[in-house]
Order: structure tokens, then C-alpha cells, then sequence
């Protein structure tokens, strides 16, 4: 009985706590000024709270006393001194709204505390007067951040340079201007029940699937924590497999991307704070491609992706296959070249295992690092690094310079697949591929690809295949490893089951 | 999970027919036909392909009648529930039978081969473990994995035939009917069971997104296979002549090893991979159709939690046998020979009875 009545207790008083917060927030705005004064400066910490102000002030001509309540460091100040404080003190007209006598484009009247603390919170000044059952709101905010910039994740050579940055309005008019439609939707949702960070859907009202977004909104809905910052963390709330390898949700910072998914039926979400965009549903393909691919000629665009699959086999399997063919299959190797492979590694020590390994992760360390470092001591940290592992590491036996070709090829090659996500999924699938290929050569590496690969078919992004539209087969435009000459790409991809499939 | 939510399409439906009886030319079926047909094993396809058609197009007829229903269903409805069960527990114990013969078999392909001094327990457990993998993730998986890589299998198949073929010597085909003609016709009969397989195919009917896909698909499917069998065991003729390909036991692989490109003199670890992946997939599919069943028979919803335990019996049943080699190969004969009448009688015998109560509609 005592033990129940123990654990009841928090519980009670986690209810209690949060009912007494609602009331209290609840509140409506009080025609007293003193007393709706008086609860928020208990709010905000008024006086320790040293960037939330309090401007009190005379109307004369209304012969009202009133009251600006903003937070300084998020507000325009010039603003609120031309187009509200002057105004107001100037007024002679005693039969005058105050929507007549403020000059700012914006103004909403609030007429609980809770909302005008929302209001507060998010960059707006708050005008109460006396004798009023209401407040205010008025649109002030001016939050700092940067300018529009260059993407640095994604650099194309040919095509737009502009990339998101962190404030979510200027990233919705970057997509706006690239998409002059009606039909484009911009909804909001608050996802995170203490810093109230909003998430922007973008979607296109007559080409999405209503089905995909009603997942989505669902998604975004049922979050229940404190803080969501940015997209990053947002992605990681909202994907299927936590624990999985491969991602399931793309990630851009090319406003240009974005808006070619939108116009495909995919839904792009925003967020203050990311300088980025997150592409809602992924497949494999989203990830291999890159944004220059449609920019470059078509002969030209292929040639970038046959490099690329290319590239992804080769940081995928080179090491391994170096590992198999040495330890297992040595007939392989024609005889000249064979004795080459021998004669190099006559004085090493170790197993090939143990000899990729070690320059597999002196790379990763190195990257890693390299990552890291303050820029000014960057080239050199880069040029001890080749050094002392490369040449030094060969010179003192531990590694032969044949394993420092492989590791080298394989590191540099993982480069040439520019998604981040990815590239860490083919960074970290190489060393499954190692240590398959140490045990059981070929044979292992090839049981190893084959769980892969059902693994990777059986995953699903918000319902969509991974693999699609190579298998499940789709109508669509069929840009998977290669892509087609424009003119032929007339679908859009009937994986996330656009309204309208038929591009015109 | 169950059974399959989404229907898997044409593409995938031919992929899997392809991979689970296309890949018997790479194993020891054309050492057992070459033994009895000598230079004219490679005609015993062919024949008992046409042989095969009459089956086949029974039960096409058959399953075209009776939409949605799969092979078990309709074993059910036709033979009554008593009958039904044994004749569907006859199919499940031969194809289990099968599985075990056939894993032990390439287990031992990959042990004598290319692993030599690796304990054949490591390889047969590797081998069925991600087969047990692949069959649990359920048909679309094992439908879409088919498809995406078959190409490449297929093509790689081929550069080892082209390889081959450039090397071989046309003169070893004649005399063309071997032993004689009545003696290739009356073996090739015996060796109908090599396409028994559609028979198993055809518990995948209410699977297949559309009537037309399946008729189509299972046509398509057989035709290739029977022109891949045919061609690959030609190429194997060609290369070695008769007598020497009657003593290999695993001759694609003997192939492999005798052909070269380029400066390149052993590529078998070039083509070693994509018959590897062949062969998961196939056993990946037989499981699954051969599990289901069970789970069926057994009123087993979620066969798919049967799989493991069933994947681990077999890695134990196929280890039984001392010198797989030889054992194998004589099991496996004798369970061809069993299978060969069933598969020409059993359509037949349900066409019949079918039209006997009246549910066959022109």
C-alpha cells in the first residue's frame, strides 16, 4: 500500500505542475496595466532579465497610460523608436484606433498572456494599454545571422551558387523565387514543447501525395520533447531506423535541389537554425546523385556518374579484394606481378588484415583530424600526415607500398560520393568488408554483399522503397545510375505517388 | 509479416524462376547428364523441356481457372482435404529433401573448389545463414534482389560461355544424338524433373501482381531456361569433349578454371562471386517457397520465425553424408527419378479430376 502511494506522488505532482503552468498562461490580458505589468516581469525576470525591456509611456491624446514590452537583442530598434514610440507620443486625434496610429505593416491584437509571450518570444513588441482587454502585437523582429553564401558541401562547378543559410525565411524566398507558383504550401508546425521550434513543410498542393504528407504532419505532430534546434536533430527524430546503416532521409543545402524535388512530388522541410533543407521521402538513388548531374550536358552528366558508381565500388571493395586475393586467392594474380606483391612484402611482419587495417584507420584518423584542426596549421598537419604514413610507415617495413596504393585509392574514391550520410555508409560498410574478406575471402565478402543487398531492399523511406525505381519497378523517369536526355524525363517518380505523374 | 503484402511484378517473378532452376546448369546436373547421354547431354533440356510444356501449360490452365488461389489452395480443393494434405506433404518432404541435397552440394562445390582447407561446416553454415536471411525478409526481397542483380549474373554467365565457346572445338558435338536417339529420348524423359520446379513456382500465383503477368512470366522464364541449360552445357562439350566432362563433377566450375582472358590466365575468382550470389538467391527462394508450404500444411502464420530453426536442420542433415562427392550425387538421382513421374502426372491428374467436378470453364 505505502509503495503504491510512493509511486502515485511524482505523478500527482508532475499533473498538478502542469495544470498550474496552463492556468497561469493561460491568463486573459488584464484592463489594469499595472497588473498585467506586474505578471510578466515575474515571467521574464524583469530586472536580472538584463535584454527584456519595459517602455512605459503617455498617450495624449487618448490620455491613456501604456506600456512596450520587447526583448532588445531580436528586435529592430529603429523600428520601435520611428513607427510605434513616436507615433504614439505625436498623437493629438483623441478618437483614433491604434492600428490608424502605429506605422508598421503588421499588427495583431492578442488577448491572452500566453499568446503575447509567444508573440514576445519570437521578436515582436508588445503594446499594452490601459483599460484595454488587449494587447498589441507588433511585428518588430530582426533576428542576426548571416548573408546567403556558397554551399560548401555541395560545390558544382556549372549551375546557381547560392546556399540555405540559417534563417528559415530567407531559405522559404530562395525556394519561392525559383518556384513561382501558387499552388506551393508553406505550413508550420510547433514541434518542441519548450523552445517552440517551428518546422516550415514545404509542398506542392496539386502534385503531393495527400497520403505522404498526412505521414509526415503525423510525424512532426506526435514529437514530444523539450528542444528540437535544428534540421539535423530534427532528421534523426523522424527517421524509421535509428540503428540503420543507410539513411533514409536526404539532407541539402542547395535551394536549387530542394525545388526539384518539390516539383517532383516530395515534400522539403525547413527549420531556423539549418542552413540546409531536409528532402522527405529518400531513396538510394537521392543520395548518388548530385544536383550537377542535370546541369552538365548529358554525355557530360553520365560520364560524372559512371565515375561515381565507380568510385563507390572502388572505396567499398578495393581494400577487401586486396585482402582476399592475397590471403585466399593468390592464383589469381598473374605470376610477374604476384612476385612483385611478395617480394614488397617479404619484410613485413603482419597479415595483409592487419597491415590494410592499420592504414584504413591511420586514414580515418587523418581525415578525422584533418576535420578538426584550426585552418592555419591545416596543410601542414596534411603533409606530416602523407609523410610520416605513407613514405615513413613503407621505409620502416610496417606496411608495403602496395597496401598504401590501395588504402589511398579507397580513401579518395569515398570523396567522389558527396553526401555526407552516404559517405559514411560506405566508409563504415568497407570495414564490414575487411573483416569479411580476412575470414572468408571472396566467398565471405560476396556473403556479405548479398545480406547487404536484401537488407537494402527491404528498407523503406516514409513508405517507399529504397531501391525503387529500379526494383520495385515504377513509372517514372528512370533516373537511377544514369540518367536519361531531358526531353525524356516526362514522369515523375511514381514511388511517392505524385497527384500528377505527367511532366509537361 | 506472414504472408506477402505487395505482389511482386513480372520482372522479379521471371528473376526468381531464373535463379532457381537457371542456376542448375552451374552444379552437378550436367555431370548426370552427361553420364547417361554422353555428347548429347546437352539435348536432354531441351527435350524434356518440351516434355514439360504439356505439364506446365495443365497448370497454367489450371491456375488461370481457379484466380487467387495458389497451388496449395487448389491441391486442397481438388483432392479433398485428406489427400490434399498428403499429396501437398509429398511435395513438401521432396523439396525439403531437395533443398538439403542440393545446399550439401554446393557446399561442396565451395569446399573442393575454392576453399579447400576451410571446415565445411563454416561454409555450409555461412551459405544457409544468409540464405535463412534473405528467405525471412519475405518474397518482394527476395523478388527485388533477383531483379537487380540478374543482369549482371547473366551477363557475366555469358562472358565465361563467349570465353569458353572461343576456346572449345565444334567437332566434339558429333555424332549429335550420342548414344542414339531412342536412348537420349527415354533418359531426357527421365530427367523432366530438372524443371519440377515451376510446380513449387506456382505456390507464388496469388503473389504475382496479374494473371496475364504470371502466364507470361512463367513462359518467358522457361524458355530462358531451357536456352541457357542448353547453350552452357553445349559450351562444356566444346571444351573438354565427352569424356572427360562425364568424370568432372562440377564441370561450369572446371570451365572457369580452364578459360582465360587476356593476360589474365585464372579468372574462375572473377566469376566466382556472381555464381556465390546466384546461388544465395536461389536458396534464399527455395526456402521461403519450401517454409511456406510447411507453414501452410502446418497452419503456421508466421512461417518466417521457422526459418532459422529450419535453416540450422539442414546445415545438419546436409553435413551427414561422408563423401558428399559421390553420396550427393546418387541421392540426388534418386530423388530426380521420384520427381520426374510426379511432376508429369500430378498436373494431369488434377486437370482431370478438375474437369471431372465441373470447375474448368473455356
Amino acid at each position: 500500500m505505502f509503495n503504491i502511494i510512493q509511486k502515485m506522488k511524482p505523478k500527482t505532482r508532475t499533473q498538478h505542475g502542469n495544470k498550474m503552468g496552463k492556468k497561469k498562461l493561460a491568463q486573459d490580458v488584464n484592463p489594469n496595466l499595472q497588473k498585467n505589468l506586474d505578471t510578466l516581469k515575474v515571467v521574464y525576470s524583469y530586472p536580472d532579465n538584463t535584454d527584456f525591456l519595459i517602455r512605459e509611456l503617455f498617450i495624449s491624446g487618448l490620455n491613456k497610460k501604456a506600456a512596450i514590452l520587447f526583448i532588445s537583442t531580436i528586435t529592430d530598434f529603429k523600428l520601435i523608436d520611428e513607427h510605434i514610440i513616436a507615433p504614439l507620443l505625436n498623437n493629438k486625434d483623441e478618437n483614433i484606433p491604434i492600428h490608424n496610429i502605429i506605422t508598421i505593416q503588421s499588427i495583431e491584437n492578442k488577448h491572452t498572456i500566453q499568446d503575447t509571450m509567444k508573440d514576445i518570444n519570437s521578436g515582436n513588441a508588445a503594446l499594452f494599454i490601459e483599460g484595454e482587454k488587449q494587447a498589441y502585437s507588433v511585428n518588430v523582429a530582426n533576428f542576426e545571422g548571416r548573408g546567403i553564401e556558397n554551399p560548401e558541401n555541395e560545390t558544382v562547378v556549372k549551375g546557381p551558387k547560392e546556399s540555405f543559410n540559417e534563417k528559415a525565411f530567407t531559405n522559404i524566398s530562395l525556394i519561392r523565387k525559383r518556384l513561382k507558383n501558387e499552388n506551393l504550401v508553406i505550413e508550420n508546425s510547433v514541434v518542441s514543447q519548450r523552445s517552440n521550434n517551428v518546422v516550415y513543410t514545404l509542398y506542392i498542393k496539386d502534385i503531393t501525395s495527400e497520403k505522404l504528407l498526412e505521414n509526415v504532419r503525423e510525424r512532426l505532430n506526435t514529437l514530444d520533447v523539450d528542444a528540437i534546434q535544428n534540421l539535423s536533430l530534427l532528421e534523426q527524430y523522424i527517421e524509421e531506423r535509428k540503428y540503420s546503416l543507410f539513411p533514409t532521409v536526404l539532407y541539402t543545402e542547395r535551394p536549387d535541389r530542394a525545388v526539384s524535388f518539390l516539383e517532383d512530388g516530395y515534400i522539403v522541410l525547413l527549420m531556423d537554425n539549418s542552413p540546409d533543407s531536409i528532402v522527405l521521402p529518400a531513396t538510394f538513388w537521392s543520395f548518388f546523385h548530385t544536383s550537377e548531374d542535370h546541369y552538365l550536358r548529358f554525355m557530360y552528366g553520365n560520364f560524372t556518374r559512371l565515375l561515381r558508381i565507380f568510385a563507390l565500388f572502388i572505396t567499398i571493395f578495393t581494400s577487401s579484394i586486396y585482402i582476399s586475393v592475397v590471403t585466399f586467392h593468390i592464383e589469381m594474380i598473374p605470376p610477374d606481378l604476384l612476385l612483385a606483391i611478395a617480394a614488397s612484402r617479404e619484410k613485413v611482419p603482419f597479415p595483409a588484415v592487419i597491415e590494410v587495417l592499420l592504414m584504413e584507420v591511420a586514414f580515418e584518423l587523418i581525415r578525422e583530424a584533418g576535420l578538426r584542426v584550426p585552418s592555419p596549421i591545416g596543410p601542414t598537419i596534411g603533409i606530416v600526415g602523407a609523410l610520416i604514413l605513407g613514405q615513413a610507415a613503407v621505409e620502416a617495413n610496417i606496411v608495403s607500398p602496395i597496401v598504401v596504393i590501395v588504402v589511398a585509392l579507397s580513401g579518395l574514391s569515398s570523396f567522389a560520393v558527396g553526401d555526407i550520410s552516404m559517405n559514411f555508409t560506405i566508409r563504415i560498410l568497407r570495414f564490414g568488408f575487411i573483416l569479411a574478406a580476412s575470414v572468408f575471402g571472396i566467398y565471405g565478402m560476396t556473403a556479405v554483399f548479398t545480406l547487404g543487398l536484401f537488407y537494402m531492399i527491404s528498407l523503406k523511406s516514409f513508405g517507399v522503397p529504397y531501391l525503387s525505381p529500379l526494383t520495385p519497378k515504377y513509372k517514372s523517369s528512370g533516373d537511377t545510375v544514369f540518367r536519361r536526355v531531358l526531353q525524356h524525363e516526362t514522369f515523375r517518380p511514381g514511388y511517392v505517388k505524385p497527384k500528377d505523374i505527367t511532366k509537361r | 509479416m506472414g504472408e506477402p503484402k505487395d505482389k511482386i511484378g513480372i520482372k522479379e517473378y521471371i528473376a526468381i524462376a531464373l535463379f532457381m532452376i537457371g542456376t542448375k546448369t552451374t552444379d552437378d546436373i550436367p555431370s548426370m547428364l552427361f553420364d547417361s547421354l554422353q555428347n548429347a547431354g546437352w539435348i536432354a533440356p531441351i527435350i524434356s523441356g518440351i516434355l514439360a510444356i504439356l505439364p506446365l501449360f495443365l497448370l497454367l490452365h489450371i491456375a488461370a481457372n481457379y484466380q487467387d488461389k495458389s497451388l496449395i489452395d487448389i491441391i486442397y480443393h481438388i483432392f479433398g482435404k485428406f489427400l490434399g494434405f498428403l499429396v501437398l506433404f509429398f511435395l513438401w518432404a521432396i523439396g525439403f529433401f531437395y533443398i538439403v541435397l542440393d545446399t550439401a552440394t554446393y557446399t561442396d562445390i565451395i569446399s573442393t573448389m575454392y576453399f579447400v582447407k576451410t571446415p565445411a561446416i563454416l561454409i555450409y553454415a555461412t551459405l544457409m545463414g544468409v540464405c535463412a536471411y534473405g528467405a525471412k525478409r519475405g518474397l518482394e526481397q527476395i523478388g527485388s534482389v533477383s531483379w537487380s542483380v540478374l543482369p549482371y549474373l547473366q551477363v557475366s554467365l555469358f562472358l565465361s560461355l563467349i570465353l569458353t565457346i572461343g576456346q572449345g572445338n565444334l567437332g566434339f558435338l558429333f555424332p549429335v544424338f550420342g548414344p542414339g536417339e531412342w536412348d537420349v529420348l527415354k533418359e531426357s524423359t527421365m530427367k523432366i524433373s530438372l524443371y519440377m520446379d515451376f510446380l513449387y513456382l506456382f505456390m507464388l500465383f496469388p503473389f504475382v501482381k496479374s494473371t496475364k503477368d504470371f502466364k507470361k512470366g512463367t513462359w518467358i522464364a522457361f524458355f530462358l531456361i531451357l536456352i541457357n541449360l542448353s547453350i552452357t552445357m553445349v559450351s562444356y562439350v566444346m571444351l573438354f569433349d565427352y569424356k572427360s566432362v562425364m568424370l568432372l563433377n562440377y564441370p561450369y566450375h572446371e570451365t572457369i578454371r580452364s578459360i582465360s582472358l587476356g593476360f589474365l590466365t585464372n579468372i574462375e575468382t572473377l566469376f566466382f562471386p556472381f555464381w556465390l550470389i546466384a546461388s544465395f538467391i536461389k536458396f534464399a527462394a527455395y526456402l521461403y517457397i519450401n517454409i511456406m508450404l510447411f507453414g501452410k500444411l502446418f497452419k503456421i502464420e508466421h512461417f518466417e520465425y521457422i526459418m532459422p530453426a529450419f535453416a540450422t536442420l539442414i546445415v545438419f542433415l546436409g553435413l551427414l553424408p561422408e563423401s558428399p562427392t559421390f553420396a550427393i550425387f546418387d541421392l540426388k538421382a534418386m530423388v530426380g527419378n521420384l520427381a520426374s513421374p510426379l511432376f508429369f502426372f500430378l498436373p494431369i491428374i488434377m486437370w482431370t479430376l478438375a474437369k471431372f467436378k465441373g470447375d474448368l470453364r473455356k
